[in-house]
């Protein structure tokens, strides 16, 4: 991690941003596709044999894709600096990072001939467009729920309040210690969000620009949250863990979680309350020196119109970015899927996109503030709170 | 032909340290530019600083990363935290570990001693994320030691120890205690095998002189075998307490989510893109150790050797 | 009077191997006593037995009267000088010396004293912090028994002390343990394997073959008079001439021995008891003398030939010798 981190900063000495016109027209694929991706998000089938949405596209284009997985948004980052890759499934908070540091170019949408059948909501995003210009293709969104045990809580919250404030819940004991939250500094937008519901004077306009002020407001709220929180949550299975054997009962969560411990009757459900809820949004972007161009824009299509918007929101609870998949998905609760496909779209929230703020890096300097608090004070302030301070 | 390369033959047999060289020039550059280099250029980042406003590195010369670790009561809950960790499974790991290490080196044959080896490198050959992934089910709430204890009737005993202020928890898997556990019982090998090794070494005319000369097994042991086995307990201690100090995994699965060094590191170089505070927080455990090893070295664990 | 040591009818085996077997025997008090023999004959395993770090599986061992067949080595008034030393490697020679005073929480400077008296005697003053890694091989020997003697322990137990050292060293120590011994007075048991160390210091032997006591005497009548074929051969050089060869050929009914200085080459045959004709095998030159090595039949028989200017050597290999001994100097065997 050292080394790479060490290349990264190299690189971004080195590699000024190209701003070169995206490419005229499309040729023949080149015969390859290195892909750098979140775990699950490029299945073959490896996992569960239904759920294959890359054999389809090598088998049409001839462009055999290899996979390198990456943990977090800075990794993304660094895997794409060091270069050899062609694309990357990019979250909004390493997106416009890309896009700064001229890693990824700008692409021309006339070359794909399904763009129109994108979300209109996310075909000007501002996580992938700049300047009128677009830098990838929408990939796929989801939004965070508030996960509930059932036996605990027998009516779905309506608000957020449940895992910041401490309360008496249906099975008459208190939430102290059956409390979970996401160990990430980003989960601190989480309490702004509810900050700005709950008290409007402090003026948060959007839970990732804070003043001071309002970051300091939202820091307090999670001291307070601290108290409820026996263990805060960092990988997916190990919170699918924690409810099943530890007693936790309540959490902000994926509905990735939710689905898995649906599908192995437990008693929990989940919901987005009324303050709304953070989420995230996925964007295909190709490097800036891909030099399987074609092979790029062929997956780009292929992620529009095949049956990878479907199967993958089915797969990993999230919302496709081309809404007429919707109801297309894979349903087989053999293979352990349990997600109603039908309704998979409304169940992971199609609805609700107004309500949801999308993740992405705050900075210092903010559109909807004069000045805000940056990420590296989120990281800092976070493991503080979560040491009790 | 021949001859010039007989000469060049003779030349190496008669300047061995020239052949020397030959040999060692690639794994010392290895060592030298590869490993310490790459460490080195990162710790030097610690001496600059992250431009408060662009959140960029600022790369000037400056202590204000270093005086920030050490202002930030944060940043020192951290630091105390890790080392009282640190210390206290070393102390841990000993204590379990010196009977097994004396009972493989001076009580068992052959053949034993070698399922000895087996059984405590067994776990080493499986993954470490499985057993500590292990260790969460067994600590949990719903696991296998709470249940055992339900059987027994003596869960008010868990009650009581999961009760104490600090070490306790709401169960053992979200507790110091249970940290503490994993860590021992991760570590374990290395604090076993040097002072095995060290035992080893100790003749058993040492242990019948001492009985000779009129020392009891209790003070035979207080007299020489522990002085003797402190070079091992030291080298193993060293193991123990640097891996804990550096290790950032198991304070993600098991415990209260408060942050450790390694965790420090990994999220500021990583997620925060922090890298002087990083590298700050590198600094303390080489620091650390080494004021350990200086006193273990004061203290004479390092005599019999 | 009582005796230092009574061992009685002592067995011991390790599994199958038999390492002591029926052990009887009384040393006096003030004795230098030689436990001698090869390796694997028991005589170390004779020696933990008496100084506790073994016990028998049958028979008694008394100290001064004293039943301690199951006393723990701690608690007998007996001191061992091991064959590596087994000086703790930690502490340096006070502490090394002084380490029984400490266990038995004499004064401080009571032990100062008693180190600093020991040191001198056995003439290693000035070295009292040195770690036993920085002295020589000689200087670590009497380290250990300085260790072993400050306590003025009734008895010393001494394992192959002089093995690891050279020659000279050997030699001197050897003197210097006599010394030490007399000047202390106490019990000396002193196992060794090198016959001559155990015939030049010893008051009295006892040798050792596979776990049984084979001789015990003084190292005049082991030389001289060995009771078995097995002493007689093991100490010094001798030849064995078998019962039938002697029925046979010598007109003698006993097998017996024979030390080669007694034994003359083509003197006057009236002047001896027997006379037997030898062909020579081999001349080895030995600095005062040779040593004749010759056969007959069967039979290996050595003789001595010692430099005289009126003398010279005049036979070489493969002659046919004369030789011939008196009755006088002959051993007789037990069959």
């Amino acid at each position: 991690m050292k080394k790479v981190s060490i290349i990264a900063i190299l690189f971004s000495f080195v590699s000024l941003p190209l701003f070169a016109a995206p490419l005229q027209s499309l040729g023949s694929g080149e015969g390859e596709l290195n892909v750098v991706a979140w775990a699950g998000y490029l299945e073959r089938g490896e996992t569960v044999e239904a759920f294959d949405w890359v054999t389809g596209y090598e088998d049409n284009t001839g462009c055999k894709v290899n996979i390198k997985t990456a943990g977090t948004s800075d990794e993304m980052v660094a895997l794409m600096n060091e270069g050899g890759f062609d694309i990357v499934t990019a979250s909004g908070d390493a997106s416009l990072r890309l896009i700064a540091g001229g890693t990824v170019q700008e692409i021309n949408i006339d070359l794909i001939p399904s763009w129109d059948t994108i979300d209109p909501r996310l075909q000007n995003a501002e996580w992938h467009t700049v300047d009128g210009k677009h830098y990838g293709t929408p990939y796929m969104w989801g939004s965070n729920v508030l996960m509930y045990n059932t036996n605990a809580v027998s009516e779905a919250p309506t608000s957020w309040d449940v895992v910041f404030e401490e309360k008496t819940l249906s099975d008459g004991k208190s939430n102290k210690g059956r409390v979970q939250a996401f160990d990430g500094p980003i989960h601190i937008a989480d309490a702004a969000m509810y900050l700005m519901y709950h008290q409007p004077e402090l003026g948060i306009k959007d839970p990732y620009e804070l003043t001071n002020d309002q970051y300091q407001a939202s820091l307090d709220l999670l001291r307070q949250q601290r108290e409820l929180v026996g263990r805060y949550w960092h990988d997916a299975f190990m919170q699918i863990d924690d409810f099943t054997n530890e007693g936790f009962v309540l959490s902000a969560s994926w509905p990735f979680q939710v689905n898995l411990l649906v599908g192995a009757e437990q008693p929990i459900a989940s919901t987005i309350p009324q303050e709304g809820a953070t989420g995230w949004a996925d964007t295909t972007m190709v490097h800036s020196d891909s030099e399987n161009i074609n092979c790029a824009y062929m997956w780009m299509e292929h992620q529009l119109s095949s049956n990878l918007q479907s199967d993958l929101g089915v797969w990993f609870g999230a919302v496709p970015s081309v809404p007429s998949k919707c109801g297309t998905g894979l349903m087989d609760p053999a293979a352990g899927i349990y997600q109603e496909g039908q309704n998979a779209c409304q169940i992971n929230g199609i609805d609700n996109f107004d309500k949801i703020y999308f993740w992405k890096t705050p900075v210092s300097k903010c559109e909807t503030q004069e000045s805000c608090v940056p990420y590296y004070k989120w990281v800092t302030d976070y493991i503080a709170v979560l040491g009790g301070r | 032909m021949i001859s010039s390369l007989d000469n060049f033959s003779n030349y190496l047999y008669k300047n061995k340290h020239i052949l020397l060289l030959i040999f060692l020039l690639p794994p010392l550059l290895w060592l030298g530019i590869i490993y310490l280099g790459s460490l080195v250029v990162f710790l030097f980042h610690s001496l600059f600083y992250l431009d408060g406003f662009t959140g960029k590195v600022v790369y000037q010369i400056s202590f204000s990363t270093i005086a920030e670790l050490f202002s930030s009561p944060a940043n020192i809950d951290i630091l105390i935290r890790t080392v009282v960790l640190a210390l206290a499974v070393s102390i841990g790991a000993a204590v379990i570990g010196f009977p097994i290490a004396f009972y493989m080196a001076k009580f068992t044959s052959p053949k034993i001693k070698i399922f000895f080896y087996l059984a405590i490198m067994l776990p080493l050959w499986s993954s470490y994320l499985v057993r500590v992934y292990s260790w969460k089910l067994i600590l949990a709430k719903e696991g296998i030691i709470n249940w055992v204890l339900a059987k027994l009737h003596l869960t008010w005993l868990l009650d009581a120890i999961l009760s104490l202020p600090v070490v306790g928890g709401p169960s053992l898997s979200i507790s110091y205690l249970g940290m503490f556990l994993v860590f021992t019982y991760i570590w374990l090998p290395f604090m076993i095998l040097p002072i095995q090794a060290s035992l080893e070494r100790v003749p058993n005319s040492l242990l019948n002189a001492s009985y000779d000369l009129g020392a009891t097994r209790r003070q035979t042991f207080y007299k020489v075998v522990l002085p003797l086995a402190l070079p091992g307990i030291a080298a193993g201690s060293i193991f123990t307490f640097s891996l804990t100090l550096g290790d950032y995994i198991i304070p993600y699965i098991i415990g209260t989510s408060k942050f450790f060094i390694g965790q420090a590191v990994y999220t500021h170089q990583g997620t925060a893109g922090n890298i002087p505070l990083a590298a700050a927080f590198s600094l303390v455990p080489i620091g650390v150790m080494a004021i350990y090893i200086y006193f273990a070295k004061k203290l004479g664990a390092f005599n019999a050797l | 009077m009582i005796k230092a040591l009574n061992l009685r009818n002592i067995n011991k085996r390790y599994n199958e191997t038999v390492a002591l077997s029926d052990i009887n025997l009384d040393i006096e008090d003030g004795e230098f006593f030689s436990l001698l023999g090869p390796s694997g004959s028991g005589k170390t395993t004779c020696l933990k037995v008496i100084g506790g770090f073994e016990e028998p599986d049958t028979g008694d061992v008394t100290l001064f009267n004293e039943d301690v067949t199951y006393t723990p080595p701690f608690k007998r008034n007996v001191n061992t000088v091991f064959q590596d030393y087994a000086l703790f490697p930690h502490m340096n020679v006070e502490e090394n010396v002084s380490y029984s005073l400490k266990i038995k929480k004499i004064p401080k400077n009571e032990q100062k004293s008693k180190v600093d008296e020991i040191l001198s005697i056995v003439k290693l003053n000035g070295y009292e912090k040195r770690k036993p890694s920085e002295l020589s091989g000689g200087q670590r020997q009497r380290v250990a028994l300085a260790r072993s003697l400050i306590n003025r322990p009734k008895i010393l137990l001494l394992d192959e002390p002089l093995g690891a050292l050279d020659l000279k060293l050997r030699e001197q120590m050897q003197f210097e343990l006599k010394n030490l011994q007399r000047q202390f007075q106490i019990t000396f048991i002193y196992v060794t394997h090198d016959q001559q160390e155990a015939l030049s210091m010893s008051d009295r032997i006892a040798i050792f073959n596979e776990g049984k006591i084979e001789q015990i005497d003084t190292p005049n009548n082991i030389y001289l008079k060995p009771k078995t074929a097995f002493v007689a051969d093991f100490i010094g050089t001798t030849s064995i001439i078998p019962k039938d060869f002697a029925k046979k050929s010598l007109k003698y009914n006993y097998g017996f021995s024979i030390r080669p200085e007694n034994i003359n080459i083509n003197s006057n045959i009236a002047e001896y008891d027997f006379s037997i004709n030898a062909s020579i095998n081999d001349i080895q030159f030995q600095g005062s003398y040779y040593k004749i090595l010759c056969q007959t039949e069967n039979i290996n028989l050595t003789a001595l030939h010692y430099l005289d200017m009126k003398n010279p050597l005049n036979i070489k290999i493969g002659d046919n010798i004369q030789l011939s001994w008196n009755k006088m100097d002959i051993t007789n065997l037990d069959d």
